[in-house]
């Protein structure tokens, strides 16, 4: 008999910040606490900046500017950096077990590959060849088309959040952010468009925010071999999200807690005999948060943001640098360029740090 | 010093199945997380700690652990008051990688049931067969990837 699951279907209207972030969190607990079957949310959010749940908020956006253009800010429960939402961004929370049997080998890894396979397949249909680039991301033409981060709930219970971006205003995030690409200024807006890439970019068309809906519900049944039963929340998960809601989302407390690691940000200016190397730093405490690696050197879109994602959200330690930098190296990644002075270079935006 | 299949797991500690270990000196516990919790995680970005004073039950989430973007528990292996946590950890997180059963400490229980939970911890025979098991769940994870 085929298992069937609850989809939370949330198109109607885009969701405050509070509200969505406060369902998706409703998820594993009802899965865990109220005999709940695994539950999808399909929704989007009113024009929206949410930041990783042990990010500093005041480090990560300009929150003059998100005031000024009536941007909500919030914080959620997993973990990952800042996202920009809106009504043409899907954003998906999954409350499911880890050891669902539907999961990949069970676990975390397992987790991001099976929901990495069924985002695939979901892009598909608009003819976007997407694929996964551990651990977290999921990759079209080597440019980030959706991050994933989870966080263990209660019990065996896990929430998964991902969001997938139909159409996206880069001129706004520049606004907002305080990313590295802001320090580039007339730079970051090409730095973007090589790094990120939205479903209608990959499809070459206009698409609709519900037709990306469908499709990723779709390919969640074909993906695990489950149906589908468009539900609302019952009595213990509305009294749960508003639980949330009061306790958590509308909280400055939460919003804007202070149980972060530091913020810095580095940049450095090494000449070598590719060319000149640029290095942006985003630091948090002793780990990167976020690298850009610019400069006028010889090499290939792709190759570049591998070697940014091997060292985002890993230790800023010397060691883990070249031993992360090697794990992916191939010769003439950046021509003229070897992992010691690509080390060297990150190490240099370090040292020049600044607290944000 | 035990070696079960390239993770070191300390013959002397007492280990729950969230992956937490225990030092037991009297009815101070000191606790950190595995050796194969830290390389199946990776660099680990961020421990919430908890606060000193505060209790905890066996088996109890006492703080979350951050790795990439994944947001994992600290379990805690034995009941009672949290009465020290490793203020190095703020600094550098990476001492969990590093020196995981050392430096990389996270906090210290006063416990309260100790004789009664220590039995519910794993160690020897038993440790070997679920850390094994794990392993091949992490490999059969991996192949798939």
């Amino acid at each position: 008999m085929t298992e069937t699951w609850r989809l939370f279907r949330n198109t109607t209207r885009p969701l405050s910040t509070a509200e969505g972030l406060a369902v998706d969190d409703t998820l594993p607990q009802s899965v865990a606490l109220n005999g709940s079957c695994p539950v999808l949310h399909l929704y989007s959010f009113v024009p929206s900046a949410i930041v990783g749940k042990y990010q500093d908020i005041e480090a990560a956006l300009r929150l003059d500017r998100c005031e000024a253009r009536g941007i909500e800010v919030n914080r959620r429960s997993t973990g990952g950096g800042t996202v920009i939402m809106g009504p043409r961004v899907v954003s998906l929370g999954l409350g499911i077990e880890l050891d669902h049997p539907g999961l990949d080998g069970g676990g975390v890894g397992g987790l991001f590959n099976t929901m990495s396979r069924i985002l695939a397949d979901a892009l598909a249909v608009f003819g976007i060849r997407a694929c996964f680039q551990p651990r977290n991301d999921l990759e079209v033409a080597g440019r980030k088309i959706a991050g994933l981060s989870a966080a263990s709930e209660v019990g065996k219970s896990l929430l998964f959040h991902t969001s997938l971006l139909v159409d996206f205003d880069v001129d706004l995030m520049l606004d907002i952010m305080n990313t590295p690409l802001v320090k580039l200024s007339d730079k970051g807006y090409s730095c973007f468009s090589q790094r990120m890439t939205t479903v209608e970019s990959g499809a070459g068309r206009r698409v609709e925010v519900g037709a990306v809906v469908d499709a990723v519900a779709a390919a969640f049944e074909r993906g695990f071999g489950i149906r589908f039963r468009e539900d609302e929340p019952d009595a213990w998960e509305r009294r749960t999200i508003q639980e949330f809601i009061d306790n958590r989302y509308t909280s400055r407390d939460w919003i804007f807690s202070h149980k972060h690691p530091r913020a810095r940000m580095g940049v450095s200016r090494v000449k070598t005999p590719g060319g000149l190397l640029e290095i942006y730093l985003a630091l948090a405490g002793a780990s990167i948060e976020n690298v850009v690696i610019t400069g006028d050197f010889f090499s290939t879109t792709e190759d570049v943001n591998r070697l940014e994602k091997a060292l985002k959200w890993t230790s800023a330690r010397e060691d883990r640098i070249a031993e992360n930098l090697s794990r992916i190296w191939k010769d003439d990644m950046i021509y003229g360029l070897d992992v010691p002075t690509l080390t060297r270079a990150v190490l240099e935006a370090k040292t020049n740090q600044e607290r944000l | 010093m035990a070696d079960i299949k390239g993770y070191n797991m300390p013959d002397d500690l007492y280990y729950h199945e969230e992956h937490s270990w225990a030092r037991v000196d009297g009815n101070k516990v000191t606790v950190g997380m595995n050796d194969f919790f830290q390389k199946e995680a990776g660099d680990i970005v961020f421990v919430d700690l908890p606060e000193e004073e505060d209790d905890v039950s066996q088996g109890e989430v006492c703080g979350k652990i951050q790795s990439r973007k994944w947001i994992g528990k600290l379990v805690a292996p034995v009941s009672g008051e949290i009465v020290e946590v490793n203020e190095d950890l703020e600094d550098d997180t990476s001492l969990i990688n590093t020196d995981p059963y050392g430096k990389g400490w996270i906090l210290v229980i006063e416990a309260e049931e100790l004789d009664d939970e220590l039995g519910s911890l794993m160690q020897g025979d038993k440790l070997a067969a679920f850390i094994e098991k794990e392993i091949q769940r992490a490999e059969e994870e991996k192949a798939k990837a």
